[in-house]
């Protein structure tokens, strides 16, 4: 306990003395104050993009609502295709055979590199967007998924055998169970995923949306509402990956953490 | 840790990559889609050698593999260095890990329009955001190593009289090494994805922008080509440090 909160104590004392610091520099002309926004003037943007918006109108829960509908809408889809195909891939060791350097060159494609193409296919509307998610969280799912069921430990399913499952319900009551860890692991890395590709997907073609946010402020000299743009999508990265780890905790307790999968 | 590939299990891959291959072929030469928006490969390399040289392309492969070797070197050796402070010094890890902890999950490319307030629109900016990129999770994967080097290791080198910076380097760094060569390939991708992004936002050279110029100009056949080249370009690197890492590794760890 007493570590703990020496821990947090240096943390906002490490913060306090940062904050201060870059306000003094910023203030004094001892750093560009275009460059480096002082923390007040960042909090007095974070008020105007809260209550007025920006570019106007749109408010920070705009942006926010919009980046969050594209990164689900993608990751919902590529989590419905990813599932049930890796489930199949990884249970038919023939097919994973087949699959595996396309399954490996589809990961390596850089996602975002696919942006021009998808444009000249779906122009630059959401669906562009929509699109890009959705495949670079669709590699890292099924990979996932495939993976997961694939290392299942053979014991475990001799055990089973030997007790008479088998079939699907060897599959329902013995792999998936097993493979579940992996799983979720594969779905919050596919989320992260999802995470890094939208900021760069918005930055073209859209004013809304957090990285078009970002993006547009630079554009307009608002350097304040840049970096507090960087902070919120921060911060809900932050959120929607530790809620997901609590999640992973509640619904599959037997799962011992992917380090013992690791080592 | 995925065992040995058998001759018999490349070969399945290649005929499993054949098949999607002659299927793609077939079905663009056969009309079932257009083939000016989605060129068939054979189709789409033919006619895009014709509009690209060589001494081009290999400039472009060249810029894009300089930036990226040079972000992520600079990244990775920053974070192997701050990784071991803030794992192995008590005062650093108080200080240090609330600061990572706090920058950690703005993914790097969030980073690109400060980056151009800084340093402006040329390389500078280009090699800052790679940096992140690799920076970010070497860091975190080897204060994680270096604090979780097992305690018994370190008391044993002790009771030997190893102390101070050779206890460090001699036991507590090869004890984090599976940990930093997972964030180092994990660094690797994330460079390179980033390189990407950065140039297709932001340059007027590497394979980013040849591809995002061949939109502009409506030649599918160079973006299909360049996409390709990036993925292989990806997946080649990736193989070599994978096998480097193998090597350094497996010094200590039997892998």
């Amino acid at each position: 306990m007493n570590e703990r909160w020496t821990r947090a104590l240096t943390a906002i004392a490490v913060f306090g003395v940062l904050i201060l610091a870059w306000e003094y520099a910023s203030t004094n002309g001892l750093l560009k104050p275009y460059k480096f926004p002082p923390p007040s003037k960042i909090a007095r943007g974070f008020v105007e993009l809260a209550t007025k918006g920006f570019p106007k109108d749109l408010t920070l829960w705009v942006h926010v609502q919009t980046t969050v509908a594209r990164i689900l809408q993608g990751y919902v889809y590529a989590l419905a295709l990813a599932i049930p195909l890796g489930f199949l891939v990884g249970a038919l060791p023939l097919l994973e055979k087949l699959t595996n350097p396309l399954i490996v060159f589809g990961r390596s494609i850089a996602t975002l590199s696919l942006l021009p193409l998808v444009i000249v296919w779906f122009g630059t509307g959401e669906l562009t967007k929509v699109i890009l998610i959705g495949y670079g969280c669709f590699w890292t799912m099924i990979s996932n998924v495939i993976a997961g069921v694939k290392y299942v430990d053979r014991t475990l399913i001799a055990a089973a055998r030997t007790m008479g499952v088998s079939g699907l319900n060897l599959y329902w009551s013995v792999i998936l169970p097993a493979a579940l860890p992996r799983m979720f692991a594969g779905a919050r890395m596919a989320l992260g995923v999802g995470f890094m590709v939208i900021v760069g997907a918005e930055m073209i073609g859209t004013i809304e949306g957090l990285g078009a946010l970002i993006m547009e402020a630079r554009t307009f000299y608002r350097s304040d509402i840049t970096i507090i743009g960087m902070l919120v999508i921060g911060v809900i990265g932050f959120l929607i990956s530790s809620g997901l780890m609590r999640l992973e905790r509640v619904l599959i307790p037997w799962d011992t953490g992917l380090q013992d999968v690791r080592r | 840790m995925s065992g040995r590939t058998s001759l018999s299990d490349i070969l399945l891959g290649l005929v499993g990559t054949l098949i999607v291959l002659a299927v793609w072929e077939f079905a663009a030469r056969g009309g079932f889609v257009d083939a000016s928006i989605f060129p068939s490969p054979l189709l789409a390399f033919e006619s895009a050698m014709q509009k690209l040289t060589t001494a081009d392309v290999l400039s472009h492969i060249g810029w894009s593999l300089y930036r990226v070797v040079a972000g992520f070197l600079l990244g990775a050796a920053c974070g192997i260095a701050v990784g071991i402070a803030a794992g192995w010094y008590r005062f650093a890890n108080y200080i240090l890990v609330p600061l990572i902890e706090l920058l950690r999950p703005i993914p790097p490319l969030a980073w690109i329009p400060l980056a151009i307030i800084w340093f402006g629109l040329g390389e500078p900016s280009k090699f800052f955001i790679i940096f992140l990129g690799a920076f970010f999770p070497v860091v975190t994967a080897t204060y994680r190593g270096v604090m979780s080097v097992d305690p018994m290791l370190i008391r044993a080198a002790q009771t030997h009289g190893l102390k101070g910076v050779r206890l460090l380097a001699q036991v507590a760094v090869p004890g984090a090494a599976p940990d930093l060569a997972t964030g180092i390939r994990i660094g690797w991708g994330l460079s390179f994805g980033i390189l990407v992004a950065a140039e297709l936002i932001a340059a007027d050279r590497g394979l980013g922008y040849m591809i995002m110029h061949a939109r502009l100009l409506g030649n599918v056949d160079v973006i299909v080509v360049g996409i390709v080249l990036i993925g292989i370009l990806n997946l080649a690197t990736d193989a070599l440090i994978a096998w480097g890492i193998g090597k350094w590794i497996g010094r200590w760890h039997a892998t």
